[in-house]
């Protein structure tokens, strides 16, 4: 079981503020699917390697060529707030895991 | 009671590669506020990562360096979590599949050899730039963000737990910096970044086989300051001891003004980062004959190139320190004695005021440097002439030679106008030669300088000494 | 679509007057069936100009300059409105243009507009859509499907000739069958994903959508190849639309997987899917029961994997760079208001769960294992292909289903049910209509085929295709 404790702590690493409807709403949501996740577990996969990636691909590196850069005007034009040819944001405060 | 103390470093190194590490945005230093910035480094929706494959060539050049062993295949892993200077809330970085594990690094503290290994060294993504509106992130109101140094490569490197001191700490990383400098992989500056330190530290009593609780510090950037903010966590923490008290688990961050520590979080809140395989990136899979090939084009290490200039040319280690150190001059002292030049009138020129010459004004042609000792050996000027000819090299385009002929500076070894001088100078101080005659040896040397005065210091000390002798004896 | 070329190229119709009868038909439709989020009618008109120009000079830049396209709206276009239905992006305009449209672009296709979805591709029904359900053409009542909904929905209504759409566990095929046009799944890496906004990039492809299997081979053959801005479509191959050669199902090993005809498979479904496999076998191929039974366990290997990737790609949406952002005093909290109130439930829940399924304690108990039985799934297909040329099954248990009829999360998940499996292995696989229901509904079949092997696909599709009675016409 996945309690009320857990749903605020995964909510605080994503980064979601939920209301208490939704966290109520999660909490459900979240020990449903681990039923999906407890079928997977009976299945046996001793010695087998996981999947990360679906097609297996050797060389794709690129030159250390320099590119164009966007202008600055287009870096900051989707920004939500800048100043001074910077993005800006509030206070940071640490230590909030 | 007395503990033993326990160090570990984790080090970041940017590499000097012309592009970042996953896009092709410039990585030069200084340019204007997001100004060097694209899709992908600025994480706009739906870029995609790729690996820049000189970032790889310098990481694993690094590694070799270091005595590492070089894995085929390495994996990228992303590093989730939430900051305003990281574009796509997770780091690219290597977790479970570094690219290099099991290395060493030998160094000196004084005259003895130290190893420390190295756990592992992996290649990762550099964050963005804050800058905060007040005098720290502390009391800041807002912070700006400035994306162009997001996404340049970093080598991460771990060591072992292996060092027991402050100041050991510290000769590691300035070997280490050494080290980067030879193989050219990071200019390794400390005040622009480029090399970062963070250091574990932990004391247990004196032999214990139990390891104490480890303190992370950051935010060290000088090697000052690693030292220091050492030096003050093992007080600290044997003041904590002392007292019967418990160390915290926890990241504490050097204050350099205030010269101490201070906490930051504890690490019972230790942020879960979600480690996982990039999807966006395949494994890197590196041909060995590449890896074998990288070896054979590494230069010569710090160390190795300390004890040849020991063994092989019989400097003493003060000596061949300073040209380690000092890479050009190593490299310039190494061209001029394998062209035959005198060893230890080469180093002694280079160590001298060549070394404060070349650093304001940039080294002379090596022709020019052996031209010097030349005519120093030949006696055409004397050892001490050689000082203002070096200073003239730096300001003429002339030869050596051309210099002494121009300046008229060529020894005066005419003894008839040596003798006529010498005779002066004793005219002129009678009663000093009646003194050094009654015995005061230690005049002969005040009357030599009066010769050379009148001769503006061009005499010939041989001839000069031995025609003092005559005349002093003609009496 | 060979048709509009060759009218095209005889100038008998002009890129203008195809890009206005779009926008007519967009006009007279989209208020029922709203499969576009933004229709660019301003920029699609300007490109027609273009390319009729070329035309005139004799420069067409490819066969098929001027003939207007959709883009699904988690692929980034310069400059036009990039939503990804979500309220986080609702003004979100891309400085670039993804790699497939900038091919399309070069190819001389006019970009009509952007076509609905599940808020950030997750769901089976865009009913997610922060911006309103796409309607079925064929029932306005029903659902389009999903995610690509908006792609199939316009295509099926006639509001453009083709689409492109996005599939990470069925995404184009689902809604192709539900809409009763063509869509593909191409091998993982063939397509670049390059500026195509990430729901979980080891599953992510891009697609065509078409009325036909040669308009979708056609579609395929402008996007399809390496791009150097994607290194997982290192080494792929492009793609040229094949010569059609019904001879190809001559002798033809089809596998049959068991799995695929089971209980919660709907009875007409099963029978139109059937017809179509005694069709084949008529012209000469070769049935094959194979068992596929790894595929009982590709929803929830599925589900852990998708979740887990889009909990970190969703990440970046923070408020900073770009996107909505709520105030708040401090850095965290403006975060987490951000993304509060920008991402709509679906998207919280799967980022939820994401997250659970990462977080240090949980790791190994649900994402290791699930990318494990991943490997299963892969060796099983790798198998399957050993013995059979491609593998034919319905492409949803169902045919569309009602709006709103599916309220439970896990329920909607099951619509990926014979979908997932082509993703997690990484093959090619092409839905295509293969009858109606008595409902009129269309019925989607699915051919996978292995790594690359889409041109075999398509011919067999167009077998397929060949031997269905064309339905009903959607009438709007």
């Amino acid at each position: 079981m996945i309690g009320r404790e857990e749903v605020i702590r995964m909510a605080t690493l994503a980064r979601l503020e939920l209301s208490e409807e939704e966290i109520e709403l999660y909490t459900r949501d979240l020990n449903s699917f681990l039923v999906s996740g407890k079928k997977l577990q009976q299945v046996d996969v001793s010695g087998i390697t996981g999947t990360s990636h679906a097609v297996s691909v050797i060389h794709a590196l690129r030159r250390d060529e320099v590119g164009e850069s966007l202008p600055r005007e287009a870096v900051l034009a989707e920004g939500p707030e800048v100043l001074d040819g910077y993005f800006k944001v509030p206070r940071i405060v640490e230590g909030q895991e | 009671m007395k503990y033993d103390v326990v160090i570990g470093l984790e080090i970041h190194v940017a590499l000097l590669t012309e592009s970042k590490f996953l896009c092709s945005c410039s990585t030069a230093f200084g340019a204007p506020p997001n100004t060097q910035c694209c899709p992908v480094c600025l994480g706009l929706p739906g870029s995609l990562p790729v690996v820049n494959e000189k970032a790889v060539e310098y990481a694993v050049k690094a590694g070799l360096a270091l005595n590492c062993q070089v894995h085929t295949f390495s994996r990228f892993d992303r590093k989730n979590y939430f900051y305003p200077d990281l574009p796509k809330a997770y780091q690219i970085t290597q977790d479970t599949y570094p690219l290099c594990t099991d290395g060493f690094l030998e160094y000196y503290i004084d005259d003895e050899l130290r190893c420390t290994a190295i756990t592992r060294l992996h290649l990762e993504e550099e964050a963005g730039k804050l800058i905060h509106s007040g005098s720290s992130i502390v009391d800041s109101e807002y912070s700006l963000v400035d994306y162009n140094r997001a996404g340049i490569p970093l080598i991460e490197i771990v060591t072992a737990p292996d060092i027991t001191s402050p100041r050991q700490a510290r000769l590691f990383l300035e070997q280490l910096r050494l080290v980067m400098r030879y193989i050219g992989v990071s200019d390794v500056k400390m005040e622009e970044g480029s090399l970062r330190c963070d250091a574990n530290i932990s004391l247990k009593p004196q032999g214990s086989p139990v390891l104490g609780t480890k303190v992370e510090i950051k935010n060290l950037n000088s090697f000052r300051a690693l030292e220091r903010a050492l030096e003050y966590e093992v007080k600290r923490q044997s003041a904590v001891l002392e007292r019967g008290g418990k160390i915290k688990q926890e990241s504490r961050t050097w204050d350099e003004r205030a010269g101490r520590t201070l906490s930051m979080r504890s690490k019972g809140d230790a942020p879960d980062y979600r480690y996982f395989p990039e999807p966006d990136l395949p494994p890197l899979q590196l041909d060995p004959a590449w890896v074998n090939c990288l070896k054979d084009t590494l230069p010569e290490l710090p160390l190795a190139r300390l004890r040849r200039l020991e063994e092989s040319y019989g400097l003493s280690r003060y000596e061949a320190t300073f040209l380690v150190n000092y890479p050009d001059f190593g490299d310039l002292f190494l061209e001029l004695a394998k062209a035959g030049e005198d060893n230890t009138a080469l180093v002694n020129l280079l160590m001298g005021d060549y070394a404060r010459l070349a650093r304001e004004q940039g080294h002379l042609a090596p022709g020019r440097i052996a031209e010097l000792l030349r005519i120093v050996a030949e006696g055409l000027i004397t050892h001490n002439q050689s000082k203002a000819v070096l200073e003239e090299l730096f300001r003429s385009p002339l030869s050596p030679r051309e210099i002494v002929r121009d300046k008229g500076w060529e020894v005066l070894r005419d003894a008839e106008q040596l003798r006529a001088m010498v005779q002066e100078a004793l005219a002129a101080n009678p009663d000093i030669v009646s003194r050094y005659r009654a015995g005061e040896e230690r005049l002969w040397g005040y009357l030599v300088g009066q010769v050379m005065r009148a001769a503006a210091g061009k005499a010939d000390p041989k001839v000069v000494n031995e025609l003092l002798k005559e005349e002093l004896a003609r009496g | 679509m060979r048709e509009l070329a060759e009218l095209l190229q005889t100038g008998q119709v002009s890129s203008t007057e195809l890009v206005i009868a779009c926008l007519e038909q967009i006009k007279q439709t989209d208020g029922v069936i709203n499969a576009f989020l933004t229709v660019d009618e301003q920029g699609a008109l300007e490109q027609a100009a273009q390319s009729d120009a070329r035309r005139a000079r004799g420069e067409a830049l490819s066969p098929w300059d001027g003939i207007p396209v959709a883009i699904k709206d988690n692929i980034s276009t310069r400059g036009l409105r990039t939503t990804c239905a979500s309220r986080i992006l609702r003004n979100y305009h891309p400085v670039y243009d993804a790699t497939v449209v900038e091919r399309l672009k070069q190819a001389g296709l006019p970009i009509l507009g952007k076509t609905n979805l599940d808020e950030f591709a997750m769901g089976s029904s865009t009913e997610y859509s922060a911006f309103g359900v796409t309607k079925n053409p064929h029932d306005p009542a029903r659902v389009a499907g999903g995610s690509s909904g908006g792609s199939a929905a316009a295509v099926a209504a006639g509001q453009v000739p083709w689409a492109l759409g996005t599939d990470t566990g069925g995404s184009i095929r689902q809604p192709s069958s539900f809409c009763g046009v063509v869509g593909l799944k191409p091998t993982y890496g063939r397509v670049s994903r390059y500026g195509v906004v990430a729901l979980a990039p080891s599953l992510d492809q891009v697609g065509p959508l078409a009325k036909t299997v040669e308009e979708a081979a056609a579609l395929f053959s402008l996007i399809a190849g390496e791009d150097p801005r994607d290194a997982t479509s290192a080494g792929a191959p492009a793609f040229q639309v094949p010569r059609w050669n019904a001879a190809v199902v001559q002798g033809l090993r089809v596998g049959v997987p068991e799995e695929f005809f089971s209980s919660g498979l709907n009875a007409e479904v099963e029978a139109a899917v059937r017809r179509s496999l005694r069709t084949l076998e008529e012209q000469g191929a070769v049935l094959k029961p194979i068992s596929l039974a790894t595929n009982d366990y590709a929803i929830d290997t599925y589900l852990t994997l998708v979740t887990a990737e889009a909990s970190s790609c969703l990440a970046r949406f923070d408020g900073v760079r770009y996107g909505e952002r709520v105030a708040a005093p401090d850095a965290n909290t403006m975060f987490a208001k951000t993304r509060g109130a920008g991402f709509g439930a679906e998207v919280k829940r799967r980022i939820m769960l994401g997250t659970y399924v990462l977080s240090a304690s949980h790791y190994e108990a649900y994402y290791e294992q699930a990318q494990r039985v991943r490997t299963l799934i892969k060796l099983e297909i790798a198998r399957a292909f050993e013995q059979v040329d491609v593998i034919i099954t319905p492409t949803t248990p169902s045919t569309a289903f009602r709006i709103g009829e599916k309220r439970n999360p896990l329920e909607m998940y099951l619509s990926d049910l014979y979908t997932a499996t082509a993703n997690l292995s990484g093959i090619c696989a092409l839905s295509l209509p293969c009858g109606y229901d008595s409902q009129g509904l269309p019925i989607g079949l699915q051919i996978m085929g292995d790594h690359y092997q889409e041109e075999l696909v398509f011919q067999v599709g167009r077998v397929v295709e060949a031997s269905v009675e064309r339905g009903p016409k959607v009438e709007v």
